[in-house]
């Protein structure tokens, strides 16, 4: 397995066509686990850290687009992601450990495709879309779409992620990431929780985006429940009936680190967090 | 084999001070070399093998592929093995490879050795193994029902490896008067060692014929033994080298890798051979602790004092017996805790299934009893409307009095101060504001714990080692370990005791690891008796050396003054020997030069003294350690906080108060203690092991959680110091009784906020979640 390190994104696209079978590497963080416990390794490894088109983060009048190839560590310490994406900030805050951290990248979590990446949630309360290019040219799709189930994206062969576009929130907006693992740090996320929430000036929720991470194939989002809170004022009560709502929309599983019936009630509970923020 | 030890100061070390291990910055750097560390010229690889099924008659193995692959040098089955082929201490019955039966998962098969590691893993997925699978049995209980298939036939009691019974006073009839009782049945888990240096070494063959071996083991002299039965050969002729382990916790106490590598050794064509477990096959073939059932039937009188004690421990060893019946024997010996009950009466039992291997780890069965005797004392206290703490107080042991079990306290007991100064320290007093300053979804509570634990191997097996040291040519002091060091701090505590002895710094002195070819035969690193054992001959060597030290020099200042001296005349200071009333001085250099090899080692043989004691009851427990002389106590507290919407729960404060004698270097000691009752905390709240028919589910690090920094709280040890006479300076065994009772102090405070017991298995949030809600307390604000 050969390690290659393109300088640019038409030598990498190049290099997609030379190794047909060729995997990009970020952080490796995911895929070198992967790799080691299932040992069907690629010819070859594009290493994209000396990429720096995928490294920049541009601010713009209404979005933000991060380059796929940020790490966590670095969006972390970006003043505008801990002013204007609190909900990605505290996410970021939560993921892995340290090392894990300096060397995985956004754009690494997203195309991961877990269910239970922390980055997930976040991104689909934002309304984030995600960037690709290829060989045939460039696009841009909702992550929505672009997840299509677990540990599977839109991505076809010679693609990639060259970045993600995420609108700036409203000033007001309140947003915030939950989630349960099974030790505080180094921890995948058994349930989790991201909220973006805009309230009127009577507290009637004016607006609220809900996405639950590993309660499901990918990431879930209810319209049901957003659509039930909306108008409402938010309380414990409230709160219970829509987590009541939320658990029967979900569809965990059994696994090593949880039971779908105990994530069910995380999925639930979960939103009791947001009154009390 | 020397060590590249640079201690962090030069400075002589007295006993009682407070000062970074010698082995700590080399430890830091990279520079110390553990067994993995070690890379032969021109080694080969071995590995293993294993076994697909729990339970199978092996009907084929097919090694001719393998064998025939370019860069495999052997290939090497049970037929390959020259003596017993069996392993173990008291009951020898676990192959080296397997000869026609496998017991559990992962059982090994065959033995590789290849040039390259890639090599290595091909010729091992090229041995074709047929197996005809046999039924299994996972349940100990289902294990000793007569219609369970039996693992080792022809024993006498099927599938129970020991089991026995332990009364007093009038055992059980006695619960009938009590005035109140309680009951808990209590079901702990496995829990993996899951140190950082998975099992490893390097061994070689030399041309005498001597098997040389560089293993992670606890137990360098007895591995000699165990190996020259099982392989037929003298165990003179092995030689095994100890480096500093990178951890071991009891899961190295005993033969891992040594038996796989000296018979790579004898058909490697004198090329040296090298192992090293990844992650995973440490879970697989690595050892556990035991899990056990348990239940207990506890009673008082109307005035709060223990009465009777009734209770039941079974305990699942697995395929092979390793330590099983020693770890039932500590389990029982404790299982009434450090309490006066006159009336007992504890039976327990271990047992074969077809479950990994479960055998020393760091607690040794105390920790598993603890769960059961801590959480009846609590219930029986609330039931009986008495202070959880000031009821311990009442029931504590004291010197003098006799344990549950019978066992006269003849040595020091600090428990009653222990629970003294619990009683008056902040986390306690204040345990009702912190039940009530809980923010919304949170719950606060307390939970308590008291414990003790045995020091040493009990009456029968001799408790020894013999130390050795040595005045080097060039006047430096050489310490011989004979002991391993697994982390705990020993060697670089032999060192202490040695420097203030011999009033030598550490820029003066080495110290030698084990290695069977120079340092003495001694017992294993274990037991919480290492330092108290060896330190005691330790000191006994430095007396010696240091009175020739002062007689030769007594010669040279007399031929120097003319007259005759008075050794008391004379004082040892760092490298120089002085006559205070001249003020005369000779470096310790010239000493050295003035004595002949003969004189300059001086050795020292210590043999712990036993409990005489002669009981009635627990017979067959006698050659397990029943009873013992010598425990150390504790009270743990810790301050907890339970989410009513997740139910995770989280240990705020930890409170560690310890008599384990006399503290010899209280930075190493409160290391210790730490660890152990992190060790705890993972124990109780997070290795939440899982089995599926003898099949290991949590099998890496990403599935067996293991707390990390974030999940510790900061801790306080408090000391209570009182000297023991056995031990070197008044010292306890400290390894082991900080683990003892994290995981009862954490479910006594579980039970406390929820007002249920989660009674089976690790206290994972789920657990707790389900149980708040069965107690209508989830997602109560």
């Amino acid at each position: 397995m050969e390690v290659l390190f393109p300088r640019t994104l038409e030598e990498l696209k190049e290099l997609f066509v030379t190794y047909p079978d060729g995997r990009i590497i970020a952080g490796g963080t995911d895929l070198l686990v992967q790799l080691r416990k299932h040992g069907n390794k690629p010819s070859a490894l594009f290493s994209v850290e000396h990429l720096e088109q995928l490294q920049h983060v541009e601010e713009k009048e209404t979005e933000i687009f991060i380059g796929a190839g940020v790490t966590h560590q670095q969006l972390w310490e970006l003043p505008i992601i801990k002013n204007y994406f609190p909900v990605l900030h505290d996410a970021v805050a939560v993921l892995g450990s340290p090392p894990i951290r300096h060397s995985g990248t956004l754009g690494g979590n997203l195309c991961t495709a877990s269910p239970a990446g922390d980055t997930l949630p976040p991104l689909y309360v934002l309304g984030a879309k995600i960037a690709i290019s290829g060989k045939t040219g460039k696009r841009c799709v909702p992550i929505a779409e672009f997840i299509q189930g677990p540990g599977c994206t839109m991505l076809e062969q010679g693609e990639f992620v060259t970045g993600i576009q995420i609108p700036l929130p409203a000033p007001q907006a309140f947003s915030a990431y939950y989630k349960v693992g099974k030790r505080k740090a180094l921890a995948i996320a058994i349930a989790s929780l991201a909220v973006m929430l805009e309230v009127n000036p009577d507290e009637t929720v004016k607006n609220i985006k809900l996405a639950w991470g590993s309660v499901g194939p990918t990431v879930m989002v209810l319209p049901e429940v957003e659509a039930f809170l909306k108008g409402k004022v938010l309380s414990d009560e409230i709160l219970s009936q829509a987590g009541k709502m939320a658990s029967l929309g979900v569809k965990p599983i059994d696994d090593i680190r949880a039971s779908a019936e105990y994530r069910q009630c995380l999925t639930a509970n979960l939103l009791l967090r947001i009154c009390r923020d | 084999m020397c060590q590249s030890s640079r201690p962090l100061t030069s400075a002589p070390s007295v006993i009682g001070q407070s000062a970074p291990r010698a082995d700590a910055l080399t430890k830091v750097t990279g520079e110390e070399r553990y067994a993995t560390d070690y890379y032969p010229e021109n080694h080969l690889w071995a590995g293993i093998k294993r076994a697909a099924y729990p339970h199978a008659r092996i009907t084929s193995i097919d090694i001719s592929q393998a064998k025939g692959m370019v860069g495999v040098v052997a290939v090497l089955t049970s037929k390959d093995v020259q003596g017993s082929n069996r392993l173990g201490i008291f009951e020898k019955d676990q192959p080296i490879l397997a000869d026609g039966i496998v017991r559990h998962y992962g059982e090994a098969v065959a033995l590789v050795t290849a040039e390259t590691k890639e090599i290595l893993k091909q010729a091992l997925a090229a041995i074709v193994v047929e197996y005809e699978p046999l039924a299994a049995v996972f349940d100990p209980q289902a294990a000793m029902s007569k219609e369970s298939v039996i693992l080792h036939p022809g024993r006498a009691d099927g599938n129970v490896l020991l089991s026995d019974e332990i009364s007093c006073g009038r055992g059980v009839e006695a619960l009938a008067d009590c005035e109140f009782t309680a009951e808990v049945s209590i079901e702990v888990n496995w829990q993996d060692h899951a140190f950082l240096e998975t099992e490893a070494g390097v061994a070689w063959l030399e041309a005498d014929g001597t098997i040389a071996m560089i293993a992670s083991t606890q137990t360098p002299f007895r591995d000699r033994l165990e190996l020259a039965e099982a392989l037929k050969i003298p165990p003179t002729k092995f030689r095994v080298m100890a480096p500093y382990l990178g951890g071991a916790f009891g899961g190295k106490d005993g033969i891992t890798v040594q038996g796989f590598l000296a018979l790579a050794a004898l058909h490697a064509g004198g090329r040296a051979v090298k192992m090293w477990y990844e992650r995973e096959e440490h879970f697989l073939a690595g050892t556990k602790r035991h899990p056990a059932i348990m239940k207990y039937k506890l009673g008082c009188d109307q005035q709060g004092m223990l009465q009777a004690l009734d209770c039941s421990i079974l305990m699942d060893t697995g395929a092979y017996s390793a330590m099983g019946g020693e770890v039932l024997e500590l389990a029982m010996e404790h299982a009434g805790g450090p309490y006066c009950i006159p009336n007992t009466r504890i039976k327990g039992a271990v047992v074969y299934t077809n479950n990994p291997i479960a055998s020393a780890f760091r607690g040794f069965g105390v920790p598993q009893v603890a769960a059961g005797i801590e959480q009846a004392v609590d219930e029986l206290a609330k039931t009986a409307g008495f202070d959880l703490l000031q009821f311990r107080l009442k029931n504590a042991v004291r010197r003098g009095s006799v344990t549950p079990t019978g066992v006269l306290l003849t040595q020091t007991v600090g428990l009653s101060e222990c629970l003294k100064k619990v009683a008056d320290h902040r986390l306690w007093r204040e345990r009702e504001l912190w039940q009530n300053s809980a923010p919304a979804f949170k719950r606060r509570g307390v939970g308590l714990a008291a414990c003790y634990h045995a020091v040493g191997f009990g009456p029968v097996i001799p408790d020894y080692a013999n130390a050795k040291l040595e005045l080097a040519a060039d006047g430096h002091i050489r310490v011989f370990a004979g002991v391993s060091d697994m982390g705990q701090g020993n060697a670089a505590t032999y060192m202490q005791i040695v420097g203030h002895i011999l009033f030598q710094g550490y820029d003066n002195m080495e110290i030698v690891l084990p290695d069977t070819a120079c340092t003495l035969p001694s017992c294993s690193s274990s037991a919480s008796r290492t330092t108290f054992t060896y330190g005691n001959a330790i000191t006994g060597a430095a007396d010696i050396l240091k009175e020739r030290i002062l007689a030769r020099a007594l010669l040279l200042f007399s031929f120097q003054l003319l007259e005759q001296l008075n050794v008391q005349d004379l004082v040892l200071l760092p490298g120089r020997i002085v006559h205070q009333p001249s003020g005369r001085e000779v470096p310790l250099q010239l000493i050295a030069g003035f004595m002949d090899e003969s004189e300059r080692i001086a050795t020292y043989s210590y043999t712990c003294p036993v409990n005489k004691q002669v009981l009635p009851t627990g017979k067959k427990l006698r050659h397990h350690g029943y009873p013992h002389r010598v425990f150390s106590y504790a009270v743990q507290l810790v301050r907890l906080q339970v989410d009513t919407l997740t139910g995770e729960i989280e240990v705020c404060d930890l409170l560690n108060c310890i008599e384990a004698g006399s503290v010899l270097n209280p930075q190493v000691f409160e290391q210790q203690i730490q660890g152990g009752a992190a060790q705890g905390i993972g124990y109780a709240l997070f290795e939440d092991f899982a089995l599926k028919e003898g099949k290991i589910r949590t099998n890496d690090f990403s599935t067996y959680i293991l707390p990390t920094a974030m999940d510790i709280p900061n801790m306080e040890t408090v000391v209570v110091p009182l000297a023991e006479d056995d031990g070197p300076y008044g010292m306890k065994g400290a390894g082991e009784i900080s683990i003892d009772g994290i995981l009862s102090a954490i479910a006594n405070g579980v039970a406390a906020i929820i007002g249920t017991r989660i009674t089976q298995g690790t206290l994972t949030g789920e657990k707790i979640l389900l149980a708040l809600r069965q107690a209508g307390k989830e997602a109560v604000r």
